[in-house]
């Protein structure tokens, strides 16, 4: 076996090109990573919003891009939910005339008595927020709306932002789009 | 090209066109809200509206507040306690305030962390329940005594004392706990037993109230049930009341009531969290009068239950009765302590 010997010439020369090339990858690794950092997308905090009802009909989109959502970790798992029964609710069942959502968006399931798991059936809910009043006024709070990327155009002017009554609507960045609600107790 | 008075037919044509476009402009401006003041639009099936029972009937309201506020300065209250001498103890941001019924400070006791429940017993002694564990101080704020911690779970929400025996309500175990007077802890009580009919509590929120009423009984919160139960300090469930209703005579929502206090005659005094209503309750549980709600404990004179979820979530009011049978709500929102005294 012989060991080829680099003249002092050639090991400069690849020294050089292994430098830039290290540079390069440097310069653009942060370009990429300030360049994602930067993007920015359209969220509403759910600490702030009133659940007024605008997010349905604002949105340039004709089936809104706001959507319930729900934080399971906040839930009481209620049996009587009053995000998912009117207030005077004949039966506590699924009977239409019983569920608060217009939309039937909020299914009911059984879980052990007397615990009832709630979700969100999205291509019904329109984001009216109807449930989140429900559940902010009485539960936890555990029902609430959130922009979902997945339908948002992501509008420079974000029209429901323009109509929003408590600035609730702001730009986030796309790394970490929701502002999802957790529990705590101080 | 035509001209008519010296200007072309184009021209004409083009003034026209910016007319109109100006004038659909106005319209578009005058009929299309951008900025939502007009309201969503939706129709009313959509809206959700309990306006109606936040109004109560005036002639069930039997109590007027009775003297000036006390503003607590906490930022964030959770109890108030009342001993036999009168002195009021409000606990809240990392201590323990005490105050004269005329609202002059006593003094107060810094603690680590955020009390959660307060009671005083006969002879004095202040129990101060943590998130999960409890804290005595003597008559003079000298601490005397710091108890077990309980796991981590655990969201002491209420205490009482009688005698020797001291019961802390922990919301996030959903059990009650008895203890000595010197912190051994002796029994738990309330957990679901079907063997001894025992349902157990359902405790959506983190509310859970107790007291011992002068039948020598235990009365324990069970909020997701929507009543009060009546236990023996062995832990036998003896009977309850309490039913839902949005209505005047029941408890409304998910899980209320969130906070209650027993009076001299053995009537119950509850505090609800959502609608915010003060009511009373006499010692079978048939309801008997109002002593505020929500138009008077919220916002005077509207028609708003809360506006944003922080207020709607701190609406669980703590309740204290004084000697004289007046009764002291803890403003959770405003942080403040008013007093009501029967008027009717």
């Amino acid at each position: 076996m012989t060991i080829e010997k680099k003249s002092r010439r050639k090991f400069l020369k690849d020294g050089l090109w292994g430098t830039c090339l290290t540079c390069l990858a440097v310069v653009a690794g942060a370009f990429a990573f300030k360049k994602r950092d930067d993007e920015k997308v359209w969220q509403l905090d759910p600490n702030k919003c009133v659940a007024c009802g605008n997010c349905a009909t604002y949105c340039v989109l004709e089936e809104s891009a706001v959507k319930c959502v729900h934080a399971y970790a906040m839930c009481g798992y209620c049996d009587l939910c009053t995000g998912f029964f009117e207030p005077e609710p004949r039966e506590l069942d699924t009977g239409a005339e019983n569920q608060l959502c217009p939309t039937g968006a909020i299914k009911r399931s059984f879980i052990e008595d007397p615990y009832y798991e709630y979700t969100i059936d999205e291509p019904l809910c329109i984001g009216c927020g109807k449930c989140v009043e429900g559940c902010v006024a009485f539960g936890n709070g555990s029902l609430f709306l959130q922009v979902r990327h997945d339908r948002c155009l992501n509008c420079n002017e974000c029209s429901i932002a323009a109509a929003c009554p408590s600035q609730a609507f702001k730009r986030v960045s796309a790394d970490e789009p929701y502002l999802i609600k957790k529990a705590g107790h101080t | 090209m035509v001209k008519l008075s010296g200007i072309t037919k184009s021209e004409v044509l083009v003034g026209l066109l910016v007319a109109v476009s100006v004038g659909i402009g106005v319209v578009a401006l005058v009929l299309f809200d951008t900025t939502g003041g007009k309201g969503s639009g939706l129709d009313k099936d959509f809206i959700y509206d309990i306006g109606d029972k936040v109004k109560i009937d005036p002639n069930l309201i039997f109590y007027t507040e009775s003297s000036v506020p006390i503003v607590t300065g906490f930022k964030k209250s959770h109890a108030i306690a009342i001993d036999a001498n009168g002195t009021i103890y409000a606990a809240g941001d990392k201590a323990v305030r005490l105050f004269e019924s005329s609202g002059n400070s006593l003094g107060e006791i810094q603690l680590d962390s955020n009390p959660r429940c307060i009671t005083v017993s006969k002879d004095g002694n202040i129990y101060i329940g943590m998130k999960n564990h409890v804290l005595v101080y003597d008559a003079n704020k000298k601490h005397l005594a710091s108890w077990p911690h309980l796991n981590s779970d655990a969201v002491l929400t209420s205490i009482a004392v009688l005698k020797n025996d001291i019961f802390v309500a922990d919301a996030g175990n959903r059990i009650v706990l008895r203890y000595d007077t010197n912190g051994k802890l002796l029994s738990r009580i309330g957990g679901k037993d079907n063997d001894r009919n025992i349902p157990g509590f359902v405790i959506p929120s983190p509310y859970f109230d107790l007291a011992i009423a002068d039948d020598g009984l235990l009365r324990v919160v069970n909020p997701g049930r929507h009543r009060i139960e009546a236990y023996t300090f062995d832990g036998d469930l003896e009977f309850w009341w309490g039913i839902y209703s949005p209505n005047i005579e029941g408890f409304c929502g998910c899980c209320n009531p969130v906070n209650f206090v027993i009076l001299e005659d053995g009537s119950f005094v509850t505090a609800e969290k959502g609608l915010v209503r003060v009511k009373v309750y006499d010692i079978d549980g048939n309801f008997t009068a109002v002593v505020a709600g929500p138009e008077q404990l919220v916002k005077s004179h509207e028609a708003e239950i809360c506006q944003i979820p922080a207020n709607c979530q701190a609406g669980g009011f703590d309740l204290a009765v004084d000697n004289k049978q007046q009764i002291l709500i803890l403003d959770t929102i405003k942080n403040v302590i008013r007093t009501f005294a029967k008027t009717r």
